[in-house]
């Protein structure tokens, strides 16, 4: 504030500065004597890395000396030129004994862990999980336990930092403890402090880790419990401990093909487990398949034909043709290529027949197909025999009858057949839905009928 | 000198100014400033990216309603969502409240009135009972009063959330709460999002249109299906079941539909000239909006004349075509599904039934309001499973708040007739279609109906489930806007899986 107002009134304009000028230096060589005092009762805490300390310490002593030269030097009314030496000194002081003070407080990579890739811990070392190909013969320490601890721990509990005089990021320093003594008991994790403070509500000043910070998720905690029970050793490889049922399913979780996919797995909680769950769609086929060629894609859609992958990443397709109602039989053979792909095809209102059925042969992955308002015909039906995987027809609008209904019999895969407005004598529905057990045959047509109530008024009673 | 050479030494001077002022030193000066510093920012601190592997969605502004792809597979792929705005009163349709019969005339406890605020209501009000008689309906065994008869007989198709709460108190916040995400106005609204999403199959009609009835637009106003800060193309188009489908879209007298082409195409080619000067995507929007709302005129129409639809069709949804009305837009956003429309929300208005005169009174307007509306919907139901298009339509019903179980007492006096209060605490939403469970119900009231003791449901996790049955994971969809990612559920919501199949 001194420097800034120091250099300000050197200008006309600012010239009615130049008296705070002295008081304010003054107030910080004061300020700055007060930060040197608290700055070595926190240091005796010991928690810090000592080099740090150090040069955080002199380079401190050094900015309060200079600041009282500067002082001495604007109330003996030094020439300006010598001043603007000690102000720039004293900047460089400043800027430097503050970057350690930060670095000290919040981790040497506290600005530019940001700029970082995601993945960086909290301050200080951060180890990367590496991908377990066979969980059963990784190290538990090195491959299983440590990755958690350097994620989660050795931003405080580290080489810059020993918070408690805890310092967890060596064996030797983990199982000595710290300040609250011993915070691994080997083979109890119930009486290990470690896993105490683990598990203490997060609103509790012990609870760990601090909650401004990253918290453990409940697998990480599961883990570390689970290996303090099986002794807590650093060089036994996880096939060779015991595993309850608890933990082999976060142990499985971490053998994954992917770094990503590792942390993802033990990093989310239940809900983001139930989130994956929901998001499985078993009307699309479960295993992968090839991407459909580019070009017959772009051929369909030079002709309006909305042809899209059911979601980003998949490879499964569903066409509309809903923008291009003139496409007609010989369109079909344009979706030949992608016989492996399609899921779902809307031909609603098209000019299709039963020789454009024909040539659905062998479209294994049809799991959907939409004919309503189209010109087929029951012999059209005989020809869908082979698509075993066809759950869901919508007949809606056809000229079908009961002969075409049971030609359906046939495929296997079948769970709804849409009816309404089809050519199906109803004296027949009976025997049509006995001859499909296990799928249902929806006739629409149905009433919603009138009731008086419907359009009366309710009127102000008594008027 | 001639004429002609005056002119052109006028036009020429005029494309010389016109240019001039696109150019002002105010734009030099803020783009230089800010621009260059602004990137440099971005660059350092990894604007949009949005973190490794989020998809983001691509808008292309010279086809921004072409079909994109979710996140994932979901099962629906339009939505129809029917709001009755006002706040129709779950205690006379399906919260049934014994306890509250019991209570009835009584003086509302103070546990009740302590630390809270209401609209209306001063000083302490009386209890009112259920105003209408409630039965067990379905094998779900859900209640529904005697007020909804044709929807008591679909209970197995739809599932309920009893216990839907939100914060705000008053029409139009509480509007944009539900349907923006922020009682605030400036978001965009579900339709928007889910277009920007997914965009829209027939790409002769709007993807996202709106349906009004009632009388008046809700109290929120046309921002409540706005586009906020997405393309303004993404905003809604308003429909009307009466007179001009679409306003301002039909040809002025004496211009043929031949002539109307070809100044569009001559307006087009004027736009294209200035956006291969200027590079503004807005401008590939305006060019094929132009050409949208061409193929709109005679595709809008088509779809919006409900008179070819047969006499039964009429009778199932109690529909008059030429007069304009909710069972009307009811069943017109049938055909907008059947034809291809993401999205289509619907708005009624004159639930708000607090008792202050008869056309919102708990025994009287009310009811009337029910009678307009059950028939309509259930018929919409049941006329979406016959086409096979109700596994892929998602149907949602309800308004912004529900109602005290207390009798609204307007300055503490007692209203002309009976009605209930603004309440924010308990309301009902039911949801059927594109996915959703059959004859589930979810959440509790306790036995007042007054607050929800279990299953919560805020409008954020309404609006995360609607996103998610459309194969969205409502956290990963998002547009940068203000330096921030933003997204209809904002900060909070999540699924509610319980009413999932």
């Amino acid at each position: 504030m001194a420097l800034l107002l120091w250099w300000l009134s050197g200008r006309e304009k600012y010239a009615l500065l130049a008296p705070a000028v002295p008081f304010v230096s003054l107030a910080g060589v004061f300020s700055a004597v007060l930060t040197c005092i608290t700055g070595m009762l926190l240091s005796g805490g010991g928690e810090y890395d000592s080099s740090t300390v150090n040069w955080h310490m002199w380079m401190g002593i050094a900015t309060t000396m200079v600041s009282a030269w500067l002082y001495s030097q604007i109330r003996s009314g030094q020439a300006r030129r010598q001043i603007a030496y000690t102000v720039a000194g004293l900047l460089v002081l400043v800027s430097v004994t503050g970057h350690l003070g930060g670095s000290l407080t919040h981790g040497s990579d506290y600005l530019s862990s940001p700029f970082k890739e995601e993945g960086s811990g909290a301050g200080g070392v951060h180890v990367r999980r590496v991908a377990i190909a066979d969980v059963q013969k990784a190290l538990v320490y090195g491959e299983v336990i440590e990755p958690i601890l350097a994620d989660k721990c050795y931003g405080c509990h580290g080489a810059q930092k020993q918070k408690g005089k805890l310092r967890m990021d060596q064996p030797a320093t983990l199982m000595t403890g710290g300040k609250h003594g011993v915070a691994i008991v080997a083979g109890r994790s119930d009486s290990s402090l470690l896993v105490k403070r683990l598990l203490l509500p997060k609103e509790d000043d012990h609870h760990m880790a601090p909650k401004e910070k990253p918290q453990l998720t409940k697998e990480e905690i599961a883990l570390l419990s689970w290996w303090i029970d099986q002794g807590a050793s650093f060089t036994a490889r996880v096939g060779a401990l015991a595993q309850p049922a608890s933990v082999k399913p976060i142990l499985s979780a971490l053998q994954s093909s992917a770094a990503g996919g590792a942390a993802a797995a033990s990093s989310g909680d239940d809900d983001e487990e139930a989130q994956a769950a929901l998001m499985h769609n078993a009307d699309i086929p479960g295993q992968p398949v090839e991407a459909a060629g580019a070009a017959d894609l772009a051929a369909l859609r030079a002709k309006g034909v909305l042809a899209e992958p059911v979601a980003v990443g998949s490879n499964y397709l569903a066409v509309n043709c809903v923008n291009a109602r003139a496409v007609g039989d010989a369109f079909i053979d344009q979706l030949k290529p992608l016989r492996r792909q399609l899921v779902s095809l809307k031909l609603t209102r098209t000019a299709v027949t039963d020789a454009g059925l024909e040539k659905l042969a062998g479209f294994d992955a049809l799991r959907r197909l939409d004919l309503d308002y189209t010109a087929v015909t029951d012999k059209g039906m005989g020809h869908l025999k082979g698509l075993e995987h066809l759950a869901i027809l919508n007949l809606v609008g056809t000229n079908i009858t009961g002969v075409g209904v049971s030609a359906l019999k046939g495929l296997t895969g079948l769970k709804r057949v849409y009816l309404f407005r089809s050519k199906v004598d109803h004296a027949q529905w009976a025997g049509l839905q006995a001859g499909l057990k296990g799928v249902v045959l929806d006739s629409g047509g149905y009433e919603v009928p009138t009731l008086a109530t419907d359009t009366q008024l309710v009127k102000v009673p008594g008027k | 000198m001639t004429q002609k050479e005056l002119n052109d030494q006028r036009l020429v001077r005029e494309a010389g100014e016109a240019i001039a002022r696109q150019y002002t030193r105010r734009h030099f000066l803020r783009e230089s400033a800010m621009g260059l510093g602004g990137l440099a920012m971005a660059a350092l601190w990894g604007c949009h990216t949005g973190g490794p592997g989020t998809p983001q969605v691509v808008f292309d502004p010279a086809h921004p309603m072409m079909p994109k792809l979710p996140h994932f597979a979901g099962k629906a792929k339009s939505v129809i969502y029917l709001h009755m705005a006002g706040a129709p009163s779950q205690l006379e349709l399906f919260d049934y409240k014994p306890e509250l019969m019991k209570m009835d005339g009584q003086d509302c406890p103070q546990s009740l009135l302590a630390g809270k605020r209401f609209a209306f209501i001063r000083g302490v009000p009386k209890m009112m009972g259920p105003q209408a008689k409630f039965a067990q309906h379905g094998e779900s065994r859900a209640w529904v009063s005697e007020h909804m008869p044709h929807l008591a007989t679909i209970v197995d198709e739809i599932s309920f959330l009893k216990a839907v709460t939100t914060d705000q108190f008053n029409h139009a916040p509480a509007q944009l709460l539900m349907h923006t995400g922020n009682a605030r106005l400036g978001r965009p609204s579900i339709g928007s999002w889910v277009t920007y999403g997914l965009g829209s199959e027939n790409q002769d009609l709007p993807g996202f249109v709106v349906l009004s009835s009632g009388g008046r637009t809700p109290d929120a106003g046309k921002s409540v299906w706005g586009s906020g800060f997405l393309p303004s193309v993404y905003q809604g188009v308003q429909c009307r079941s009466e007179g001009d489908p679409v306003l301002f879209l039909n040809d002025p007298a004496g211009m043929g539909r031949d002539l109307r082409k070809a100044s569009i195409d001559a307006i087009n080619k004027v736009n294209q000239e200035s956006y291969e000067e200027y590079g503004d995507p807005e401008i590939l929007s305006r060019i094929s909006q132009y050409e949208m709302a061409y193929r709109m005129q005679t595709s809008v129409p088509e779809v919006m004349n409900i008179s070819d639809e047969p006499a039964a069709v009429h009778e199932m949804y109690g529909s008059n075509p030429g007069k304009g009305s909710l069972a009307n837009n009811i069943l017109l956003a049938r055909k907008l599904v059947e034809k291809g429309v993401r999205f289509v929300q619907i708005f009624d208005w004159g639930w708000d039934s607090h008792g202050t005169d008869s056309n919102l009174a708990i025994d009287v307007g009310f009811i009337n309001k029910c009678r307009q509306v059950d028939k309509p919907m259930t018929a919409l139901i049941l006329d979406l499973k016959q086409r096979g298009l109700l596994d892929e339509t998602l149907v949602i019903w309800g308004g912004e708040f529900g109602r005290t179980p207390m009798m609204e007492n307007r300055e503490g006096k007692p209203n002309p007739f009976k009605g209930r209060d603004h309440h924010t605490e308990a309301f009902t939403i039911w949801m059927a279609g594109g996915g959703i469970k059959k004859g589930a119900v979810y959440g509790e009231t306790d036995e007042i109906g007054y607050s929800a003791i279990s299953g919560k449901a805020e409008p954020f996790d309404v609006q995360a489930t609607i996103l998610h049955q459309l194969g969205f994971d409502h956290r990963q969809l998002t547009y940068d806007f203000q330096g921030r990612p933003f997204r209809l559920t904002d900060v909070k919501g999540h699924v509610i899986k319980e009413i999932i199949a």
